[in-house]
């Protein structure tokens, strides 16, 4: 009966066609959108963690509650103490400490006149360091436009806009102007090793980016930096791992009422990313229930004006010895087969398009020019084990649905009423 | 042995809020391999008789016994079974399925009937061999002439070996050669198979090839001749 129910739909392209495009479409949407918005939140999260947050970060009460202001004066002290005792009670995880502050931008002219200024943003990583991964971590080597990675104390890579702007190149002198630690005024001339661009306006304008030996000299930081970031090796962020191990810091370091005391966040508590991923999380559900449900009404709709064009079909069916029970059965037989072969097709295109989109990306670079957010220039669709049932299952579930209701008026008429009505 | 017997049925219909007697105690009885038809003007209740003997619908009031069975009394699925195991249906519109060829129309109601592959190509091609047309075993419907697709009903509805086969107006859609190559054959199984054929009908050619006829009339029997 199946062979016979399958020959029918291969056959008879209005009975199967248009069920299996909007299937396909619809499949084709939910994996699609799912696998790209997984993709672009997991980049949004990527990039947040690398330059900002960490997948942990401590600071000091004080200076997580003004981080914006860059108060490198509540900054953390006893550093190495502390990246000590995180290595050794947390050994899966990277730790990293970094300062960022901010400044004027000074260039000189030949002369040592200022020639052009500009407010910076300073960035101090571990550049120099033989075994240092946050180059490769932060994407620096790849975003340098033109001369080098700096080689040695006193050398920055600065804004590639910037350094276009007043014609600075690789190898001229800038000097920085700031406050210390302290609040004493902070002059430190740097050669340029290069220039940088990640493709972001945020991470982009007025970027300074010097070693971190260099940042603890010129702002008197010894032992100290502005926040230490903690990474998972694996490089996924994990939120129940980060919560745990939160939690077991705090409550080894942190003390409540001493304002400079250390305390973790995890990356969901900082920059609003809570309510983004929460909304990220529940897009998929959303969008799989609206494609459901609009599927089910396409689909329904399809299956009751196939219902009316067979009638003639069940009423010789009937005739024939077919219980209607038997006949609505094959009407879900039907419908699943047609739902099998639209969500595998579907689901093949949707992977498909996701897998280019993971390869390749979308570069929005040109469209963030103006924009303030941390957000990546490329966007890339992520394939994941979830892809290949989450628009498959709801393919199926909206033909047999739909088609299921429409069938039932069939099965609920009696046997005579129904011939009658089935013209024969 | 009466293969179908009909005492006192009466059928109505509702129709707004009083009802419409199409059949008002009717007593017949038909015997195994008759070739006897029901005749009357539209609406006289021949068509709604035929259902009532295949099962299809059920009398109001009356019994009909077919192949001793009460239809009254049958399930929905005993009904279906009576059907595809014993009784054959011909319409007057073919009523193939149209994308599916000659042999899987044929095939259909042994499908029903979870009967081997091969027993069925048997069957189906016996079937077409009845009716002439084996050369045809793979068209599709829209490939053939009314004749050979009311061939293919007679085909469709003999490949089970039924007892009784309904006929509704089987050669109104016909002209007049075909209809009697389709008489001729239905009657060349009715006397080979023994089988009971029974038709609703006002066409003159088919009261010709009949043994007997029952004239309905506002739904009551008028007549009912025997033709020796």
């Amino acid at each position: 009966m199946i062979k016979f129910i399958f020959k029918g739909i291969l056959r008879d392209k209005s009975r199967s066609l248009l069920p299996v495009i909007v299937i396909s479409i619809g499949v084709f949407l939910t994996v699609f959108m799912s696998g790209w918005m997984k993709g672009v939140f997991t980049d949004m999260i990527d990039m947040s963690a690398k330059f900002q947050t960490g997948h942990v970060k401590i600071m000091t009460r004080s200076y997580a509650e003004n981080q914006n202001q860059l108060p490198n004066d509540l900054a953390l002290l006893n550093v190495e103490e502390i990246l000590t005792g995180l290595n050794s009670d947390y050994p899966d995880m990277e730790w990293v400490k970094r300062i960022n502050f901010g400044g004027l931008l000074d260039v000189p002219d030949e002369n040592g006149e200022t020639r052009a200024q500009g407010p910076a943003a300073g960035r101090a990583v571990d550049l120099l360091s033989p075994n240092s991964t946050e180059a490769d971590r932060m994407n620096i080597t790849n975003s340098i436009v033109k001369g080098s990675l700096p080689g040695k104390q006193g050398e920055a890579l600065i804004s590639n806009d910037f350094a276009e702007r007043f014609g600075v190149k690789p190898g001229d002198d800038i000097t920085i102007f700031g406050s210390t630690m302290y609040g004493s005024m902070m002059f430190k001339t740097f050669k340029v090793s290069g220039t940088i661009s990640f493709g972001s306006s945020f991470l982009d304008r007025g970027a300074i980016i010097i070693d971190i030996s260099d940042a603890q000299l010129a702002l008197d930081m010894e032992d100290a930096s502005s926040e230490i970031l903690g990474y998972f090796k694996e490089g996924t962020y994990d939120d129940m791992r980060a919560d745990s191990v939160k939690t077991s810091f705090n409550s080894m370091y942190s003390i409540a009422d001493d304002e400079f005391s250390p305390k973790m966040f995890k990356l969901r508590e900082q920059n609003g990313l809570d309510d983004l991923l929460t909304r990220g999380e529940n897009m998929s559900g959303i969008m799989v229930f609206i494609f459901v449900l609009a599927m089910s009404i396409v689909l329904w709709n399809t299956g009751l004006l196939g219902g009316l064009r067979r009638y003639s079909e069940y009423g010789v069916r009937l005739a024939l010895g077919e219980n209607k029970g038997h006949i609505y059965k094959t009407i879900i037989y039907e419908a699943i087969l047609i739902g099998l072969i639209g969500s595998i097709v579907g689901t093949i295109f949707g992977l498909g398009a996701c897998y280019y989109l993971q390869e390749n990306g979308i570069d929005f670079s040109s469209l963030m020019k103006n924009v303030n957010m941390m957000m990546p220039p490329v966007y890339r669709a992520v394939v994941s084990p979830e892809l290949f049932y989450i628009g498959f299952f709801p393919g199926l579930i909206a033909m047999t649905l739909g088609n299921a209701l429409a069938g039932y008026a069939i099965y609920k008429r009696k046997t005579a009423q129904l011939f009658k009505e089935l013209e024969v | 042995m009466a293969t179908i017997k009909i005492n006192d049925l009466v059928k109505k219909f509702p129709v707004g809020k009083g009802h419409f007697t199409a059949l008002n105690g009717i007593n017949l009885n038909f015997d195994k391999g008759e070739f006897a038809g029901l005749v009357g003007p539209s609406g006289s209740g021949k068509t709604t008789l035929l259902n009532i003997i295949g099962s299809l619908d059920t009398p109001t009031t009356g019994s009909t016994i077919v192949l001793d069975k009460s239809i009254s009394e049958l399930s929905n699925k005993q009904a279906a079974k009576l059907r595809n195991k014993h009784i054959g249906f011909i319409f007057q519109t073919y009523n193939l399925l149209p994308v599916y060829t000659v042999f899987e129309n044929v095939e259909f109601s042994l499908l029903l009937q979870k009967i081997s592959a091969f027993e069925r190509k048997k069957a189906v091609m016996m079937a077409l061999e009845w009716v002439g047309l084996t050369d045809k075993a793979k068209s599709k419907p829209n490939m053939l002439s009314g004749g050979e697709s009311q061939r293919v009903a007679i085909a469709r509805s003999m490949v089970k070996k039924p007892e009784i086969v309904l006929a509704d107006e089987p050669t109104a859609n016909l002209d007049s050669k075909n209809s009697h190559h389709i008489l001729q054959t239905m009657k060349k199984l009715n006397e080979e198979l023994n089988v009971t054929f029974l038709f609703a009908t006002h066409d003159e050619k088919v009261m010709q090839y009949l043994n007997r006829i029952v004239s309905l009339e506002d739904g009551k029997v008028v007549s009912d001749e025997i033709k020796t």
